[in-house]
């Protein structure tokens, strides 16, 4: 019976435009959050052996730089100040072979050619520490290519000249034979390609294979760094770009751009998750209000009920009720909608990019929102009454 | 209220008075002197007045437990739901305490000449009836005291008759007292106490 009287005085349509604004703002704000967990790693993700902390810094070229070659050189107190960023956790210099002649060919494809060797220290890269390894006295080197080399061959080289196509795994088959020639000195190595990269524009060796070999064959001197590898503590850190930009320095596009590309990636979503957020806050305000005009008009009912017996949790009871199914069900049909728009997305998704889709985010996101309002609902509601029947 | 009425009163002022279960009292004063505002204060709906009210040797135990076991009250405005029929209005107070049959209920609704106005809004009804329904509502639960504001106001003297003999039997059954206010009308009751505010 005194559900039958409170239905009356429920404003229906004041209450389903809550449900409405809820609904659509939990599920705006579901979407955009569960598209950023899924998105966010294929975009911080790496597949390069090159770590994804780090970039290799140089100067820009320019005229005066190619007439005045020092000018390419970074000085030692550019590198103390980009040490000393907050940003950059370790600045390194490549080593370079000097001095000695190195001479690289293969036996399988029936070519030899000059080279050059450079490396740089070993946790810049991830690759296996037992393949990157060299000892004294070994006579196995490994060494590591561009990828745009491996390219160059395939998709011009070969084509061109009518020789097979070769896949990473195939090269890695492969054996070499590099020779060292120094001042009355020589010595034969075996090698592989145990990795590819295509941030390092340069061939690499393990740092202890060149440190022994620029002892031996060549005449140590301390090399100057043209490019230096800069190791991040904060990748994503928006002022790296900026510092960079000022100081005329370069530094590798494609990770430059996919900054940039995080950067916008985050302001958008942020963007549409603080609207999202901004429509369920107004939706709980309306409610509020909604309800208060409920009690205020239908005063007189409330106290009627408080004075013939019945207990504030009796007449609070419907009230709470009601704004919890509706809260429930906003949230429940927000979830589910999620859910299905992220079904349609994630299959495409999982397709191309090897990564894992777990729904955790979106229940337990849900689920904690639900709690929380509900709690803070059923407050209000108690409150307001009570604040009616004691005045 | 002057001072001077104060002073003259039966309660105000008094250093104590006793009300006790069984028994009939009539409280006697003009309009504004107070009549509602003491039976509000018994009833725990207002608390704007210096002093205790105490219920068998302690102080109110829970204001809904008291009532809904201790005290019926039938309020002056009879504080009736105006979007529910007739029998709603005291189903509702009934389905609460549990205290009477439907059949119970009906016998009263039949005795007061109200049976035809059953699914009737109670908003269609006059004050007459509005004043008779109210009464038959606040016998749906077991009480110590029933609190009577004025009554009869808007009855003629041949309903009166019939509610008088309701209420006796009602006090009677639940061996429970009244306190009745009026303005000098003192109707057909056998009083206790007459008190003058």
């Amino acid at each position: 019976m005194i559900w039958k009287l409170q239905k009356k005085t429920l404003l229906p349509l004041q209450i389903f435009g809550y449900g409405i604004t809820l609904f659509i703002g939990i599920t705006i704000s579901l979407i955009t959050l569960t598209a950023y967990t899924d998105i966010s790693p294929i975009l911080y993700s790496e597949s390069d052996v090159f770590n994804d902390k780090s970039v290799i810094v140089s100067k820009k070229i320019s005229i005066i730089k190619t007439l005045d070659k020092e000018r390419i050189y970074f000085t030692n107190e550019e590198l103390k100040e980009i040490e000393n960023k907050d940003f950059v956790k370790e600045v390194s210099k490549f080593n370079k072979a000097t001095n000695y002649k190195i001479f690289l060919s293969s036996d399988m494809f029936g070519f030899g050619s000059d080279l050059f060797f450079e490396s740089v220290p070993d946790k810049f890269l991830d690759v296996d520490s037992e393949k990157w390894e060299w000892e004294e006295g070994s006579d196995f080197v490994p060494i590591m290519m561009p990828e745009d080399y491996l390219q160059l061959y395939n998709l011009g080289f070969a084509e061109s000249q009518g020789l097979p196509l070769l896949s990473k795994k195939t090269v890695s088959l492969a054996s070499f034979n590099i020779r060292l020639t120094g001042v009355n000195k020589s010595k034969k190595f075996k090698s592989s390609i145990v990795g590819f990269s295509s941030k390092i524009n340069s061939i690499l060796v393990p740092e202890d294979f060149l440190k022994w070999a620029n002892k031996e064959f060549g005449n140590y001197e301390e090399s100057k760094a043209s490019r230096i590898l800069v190791e991040f503590s904060n990748p994503n850190d928006e002022s790296i770009i900026e510092f960079f930009e000022k100081n005329n320095y370069e530094v590798n596009q494609d990770k430059l751009e996919k900054n940039k590309l995080i950067f916008f990636f985050k302001l958008s979503f942020l963007f549409v998750f603080l609207i999202s957020i901004i429509i369920v806050i107004l939706s709980i305000g309306f409610v509020i209000l909604s309800v208060n005009l409920i009690f205020q008009k239908n005063k007189d009912i409330l106290i009627n009920l408080y004075n013939i017996g019945f207990s504030l949790k009796q007449i609070t009871f419907f009230y709470k009720l009601i704004i919890s199914m509706v809260t429930a069900i906003s949230i429940l049909l927000s979830l589910i909608s999620s859910l299905w728009i992220r079904n349609l997305y994630s299959a495409k998704l999982i397709s191309y990019f090897d990564i894992e889709v777990s729904n955790s985010v979106l229940f337990i996101s849900s689920i904690s929102l639900l709690i929380v309002l509900l709690i803070l609902l059923n407050f209000m509601i108690v409150k307001r009454i009570k604040n009616i029947l004691v005045s | 209220m002057s001072e001077l009425e104060v002073s003259g009163s039966d309660i105000y002022l008094q250093k104590n008075i006793f009300f006790e279960k069984g028994k009939k009292y009539l409280f006697k004063a003009n309009s504004g002197h107070g009549k509602s505002s003491i039976l509000n204060f018994i009833y725990g709906s207002n608390s704007n007045f210096d002093g205790n009210i105490i219920f068998n040797g302690a102080s109110f135990d829970s204001l809904i437990e008291n009532r809904r076991t201790k005290l019926s009250y039938v309020f002056q405005d009879f504080k009736l739901f105006s979007e529910l029929t007739l029998w709603e209005n005291i189903k509702i107070k009934n389905n609460l305490t549990n205290h009477k049959t439907n059949k119970e209920i009906k016998v009263l609704i039949e005795r007061l000449g109200l049976s035809h106005k059953n699914e009737q809004l109670v908003k269609t009804l006059s004050l007459g009836q509005k004043q008779r329904v109210s009464i038959i509502r606040s016998f749906c639960q077991p009480f110590d005291f029933l609190l009577l504001d004025e009554p009869f106001s808007h009855l003629d003297e041949n309903n009166i008759k019939i509610l008088t003999n309701i209420i006796d039997e009602e006090l009677k059954l639940q061996e429970a007292g009244f306190i009745m206010t009026t303005l000098n009308n003192e109707y057909f009751f056998q009083y206790d106490k007459i008190l003058n505010l």
